[in-house]
């Protein structure tokens, strides 16, 4: 309680200092004083930074309301709006509406926002449903649904050009106001959310005991799960709506309020929108004392972002006492193929032919058209160079996604995932805005260096905890989400620079040179070679360490090795093709559903149709809309990520 | 000959101290490890396997410090069994069998000759031929524990550590996985060492019994040692009686 009080009076002496900085005290207007009579400076802080301040508690308390309700429900000290995607559902709502469908705005922003949130946790549950709730696959699930739609927003916005940076600021989450109404809203919101919320309490104990124990007492288990979690989408929504994406105060609070000893599921619920709302009103403050002092004017999601990447990895040694045995592990096996390099065998032949028809074929003028003649001279090397680039990118990408899911036996793991494109992003990042007129040559080192950065850090905090593999995806996603706070920042400082940083995000294979095409080729079958090579260990690891330990294998360093070695291939794919792709998750299940299930003709099978769909991507992004090209990592995610869903949702239900 | 000498062996856990100057030999034939819940059992096995370091002191096996082993040489000579069995997906015996000769052949070496007949060998003796080529998911509780004990012989051990091998398993299947260890040991000279908690299984399947208390050793000795109400109550903390019965006396509490 001291502490609370101690942190909200922070909060208002930092705001109290940026309001002063912009108006001295004795220049403050009275709360009965005509709105008439105010001068520009008295509007601003009657009408921007006090409404602001109220804003930020009042969405830090209905945040940290969510996130609590979440945890409950889901038994998951790592659930949040966040985390499970929520608010990236309501954000790709609102910027597909803006875009496609502006007078749907009218309906109100918070209806449409609760569409795409209520959306996002549909998926989320569900495919959480078919693994018993287990906390890490949940969260994998979430931050997947998150960086899709966050994807799909991307994609929008870059096809509306420069006029929509201000939505770029937007889903930085900036607290901004221009008047009462934002507060009022929220205000309206939280009343009946607390009180819900306390009717919901003691079912969400007698939940607490796992669903099977609730159900032998009577509860009705669906039903409280239903209610609740509908309420906690319906109030992240609203937040959404009113201030954008403030990330992890839904993470921050019930964790806050933990370590400050609430302990049962009613004082939590209670308590926890108390710390969300001291929270994210500190953040708040502290940013506008900053720009009031003429500092930068950051976005409140970026901060929180900041503070929330961290903040999951401190939380990860919590999941080990939770987890439910076994409720981590994978889904039913598909049947095993009869001959499996027969299959291996015909999925070559068919990439193959694949990257002939794309090479000969595509879009001209006249319509559809085999190339010949002088254009084939002029074109077909370039079109060679990007299929190329493409196809090694792909089978780089499903090779480290390949050795992933085997090391941690979880069908969820994925480069994408790792942190790995994150950190890649932040090095392109670094080396746009601190290079003068960098060259494809320092980009890249950017990339590559931003990557090993990462891949380092993540290492090493792996090796503290044994590397415990589901530790390391989350520790991976945090990281991640570590980037894409920054990467919001950065966009929201409108920099036009900003811009260039975008269109590498989407990806595309057009920038490929023949070396560089070459180069990854050569990678790709390198990283062949070496996962061959490893294919034994491959075979053992998903057996678990102390069975790979009995046998002699030094698991530590295997895993290591591994790790590193993914790591570095997800970072040479994104550095051509960008960050976004779900590529390296997808080539594998696909693999595995065409029944092989051994190590060697698994990885051979992953790499091929890896390749396969990139170059189909490629295909896709180059004549869908001709004569322009659509970003290729962007179209290889939402061709790849419904199919993706349809087949993790296909699982045995336990 | 003493298989394994351990020597003022300490093990912690953040906390606390499961095991304490714990010293002891274990020598060849099949020992159980019996002891109550909590008692260590467990972890000792993990330390005799080299899945768990000691906090202090040193575990030996024949003659040699656990930690001056590497990890491939261990596994040549000693193979080791966690209570639960991992899920294999997609496995089928011969294969699971076959990962045995990891010790022998490492990451890249070609199964030879020799590897392939240690396979069929561990396979025959395990009884598993009909099944060499099921999926090891399908196949039943108790085969599939004869399968995992197939893949330790294929190791070539000649020591089995073997964690609660029967606890998931009904009494025939109990009987057949106890009565294949203890043929291992008769004919082919092989030790092992069997967390169990039966006490009459143990008596009935093991030549030698250690019990443990809260990481204290309470009982070392020949298998008969057990069958006294006076020991099994130190071990238990509960009166039990022995009875009376062909091929041994059986053990029930009052």
């Amino acid at each position: 309680m001291k502490l609370a009080a101690a942190a909200l009076l922070m909060s208002v002496a930092l705001w109290g200092l940026a309001a002063v900085v912009a108006l001295p005290l004795s220049d403050w207007p009275l709360p009965w004083a005509d709105p008439l009579s105010l001068r520009p400076q008295q509007i601003l802080l009657a009408y921007g930074q006090l409404p602001r301040a109220v804003v930020a508690l009042l969405a830090g308390a209905l945040l940290g309301l969510s996130g609590a309700l979440m945890q409950a429900v889901l038994r998951n000290p790592l659930a949040d709006p966040t985390t499970l995607g929520v608010s990236s559902g309501a954000q790709l709502a609102l910027v597909a509406a803006t875009i496609l469908w502006p007078a749907s705005l009218d309906l109100g922003r918070g209806a449409v926002a609760l569409v795409g949130a209520g959306t996002a946790a549909c998926l989320v549950m569900a495919l959480g449903a078919r693994r018993g709730f287990a906390p890490v696959t949940v969260t994998i699930a979430g931050m997947l649904v998150g960086m899709l739609a966050a994807a799909i927003a991307t994609a929008l916005t870059l096809s509306q050009g420069y006029y929509l940076l201000s939505l770029v600021i937007w889903n930085g989450g900036a607290l901004t106001q221009e008047g009462w109404s934002g507060g009022l809203h929220l205000g309206l919101a939280l009343i009946p959310a607390l009180l819900l919320a306390g009717a919901l309490a003691r079912p969400l104990v007698v939940l607490s005991l796992g669903g099977a124990g609730a159900a032998a007492l009577g509860a009705r288990v669906g039903l409280i799960r239903l209610a609740a979690m509908a309420l906690a989408v319906v109030l992240s929504a609203v937040v959404s709506a009113e201030v954008g994406l403030v990330g992890f105060v839904g993470l921050a609070a019930p964790a806050i309020v933990r370590r400050l000893g609430a302990r049962t599921v009613g004082q939590v619920l209670m308590s926890a929108p108390l710390a969300g709302a001291v929270v994210l009103s500190l953040c708040d403050s502290a940013l506008m004392a900053v720009a009031a002092l003429g500092g930068p004017d950051l976005p409140t999601g970026a901060l929180t972002g900041l503070i929330g990447g961290p903040l999951l990895i401190a939380l990860l040694p919590k999941l080990r006492a939770i987890v439910p045995p076994g409720a981590e592990a994978g889904d039913t096996a598909p049947r095993r193929a009869p001959s499996p390099w027969r299959r291996v065998g015909v999925l070559a032949v068919l990439t193959i032919a694949a990257a002939v028809v794309t090479l000969v074929a595509g879009r001209g003028p006249g319509g559809w058209t085999v190339i010949r003649g002088d254009l084939a001279a002029t074109f077909l090397p370039l079109r060679a160079t990007a299929i190329l680039a493409a196809a090694a990118a792909g089978a780089l990408l499903a090779t480290s996604g390949a050795v992933l899911q085997r090391l941690t036996a979880n069908p969820m793991a994925a480069p994408e995932v790792l942190g790995v494109t994150g950190g890649a992003s932040l090095g392109y990042a670094a080396v746009i805005f601190l290079v003068p007129e960098p060259g494809p040559v320092m980009l890249a080192l950017g990339c590559a260096g931003g990557g090993a950065l990462s891949l380092g850090l993540l290492s090493v905090h792996a090796m503290r905890a044994d590397l415990a593999p589901a530790r390391l995806l989350l520790a991976g996603l945090a990281i991640g989400a570590l980037a894409t706070a920054v990467l919001a920042a950065i966009m929201a400082s409108a920099d036009p620079r900003a811009w260039s940083l975008l269109g590498w995000m989407a990806g595309s294979a057009a920038r490929a040179t023949p070396g560089s095409a070459m180069l990854l080729g050569v990678l790709a079958l390198v990283a062949l070679a070496a996962s061959l090579v490893a294919a034994r260990w491959l075979e053992i690891l998903p057996l678990g360490p102390e069975i790979a330990r009995g046998l002699g294998l030094p698991v530590a360093r295997i895993r290591l090795v591994l790790i590193l070695g993914a790591g570095l291939a997800t970072g040479a794919a994104s550095v051509l093709v960008g960050p976004v792709s779900f590529v390296g998750l997808m080539a594998p299940h696909i693999a595995r559903s065409l029944g092989l299930l051994r190590a060697a003709p698994f990885l051979v099978a992953s790499w091929l149709t890896g390749a396969a769909l990139m170059i189909a991507a490629a295909f896709g992004a180059r004549t869908l809309s001709y004569p322009y090209d659509l970003p290729l990592g962007l179209f290889a995610t939402l061709i790849g990520a419904p199919w993706l869903f349809a087949t993790l949702l296909r699982g045995r239900r336990r | 000959m003493t298989l394994f000498q351990l020597e003022r062996v300490d093990f912690d856990v953040a906390d606390r101290r499961l095991i304490s100057t714990l010293s002891l030999d274990i020598g060849p034939g099949v020992t159980a490890l019996i002891g109550r819940n909590g008692s260590g059992k467990s972890t000792l096995l993990k330390m005799l396997a080299a899945q768990a370091a000691p906090t202090g002191g040193t575990v030996r096996y024949r003659g040699r410090d656990l930690r001056h082993w590497t990890g491939r040489s261990l596994a040549r000579d000693l193979a080791f069994l966690p209570q639960v069995t991992p899920p294999t997906e997609g496995m089928r015996l011969e294969e699971l069998v076959a990962l045995g000769r990891y010790p022998w052949r490492g990451a890249l070496g070609r199964l030879g000759r020799t590897d392939r007949s240690a396979i069929d060998e561990a396979i025959a003796l395990c009884g598993l031929d009909p099944l060499r080529r099921r999926i090891v998911d399908t196949l039943s509780g108790g085969e599939r524990q004869r399968a995992w004990i197939a893949m330790m012989l294929a190791q070539g051990a000649q020591t089995l550590l073997l964690d609660e091998p029967i606890s998931a398993l009904d009494v025939a299947h109990q009987v057949e996985v106890l009565g294949l260890v203890q043929r291992m040991s008769r004919a082919r000279r092989l030790s092992a060492i069997v967390v169990l908690h039966d006490v009459n299984m143990a008596a009935r399947f093991c030549d030698h019994v250690i019990a443990l208390g809260d990481g204290q050793v309470l009982l070392d000795g020949p298998i008969a040692d057990l069958l006294d109400p006076d020991t099994l109550n130190r071990i238990y903390g509960l009166p039990m009686q022995v009875i009376p019965a062909t091929p041994i006396p059986v053990v029930h509490p009052f």
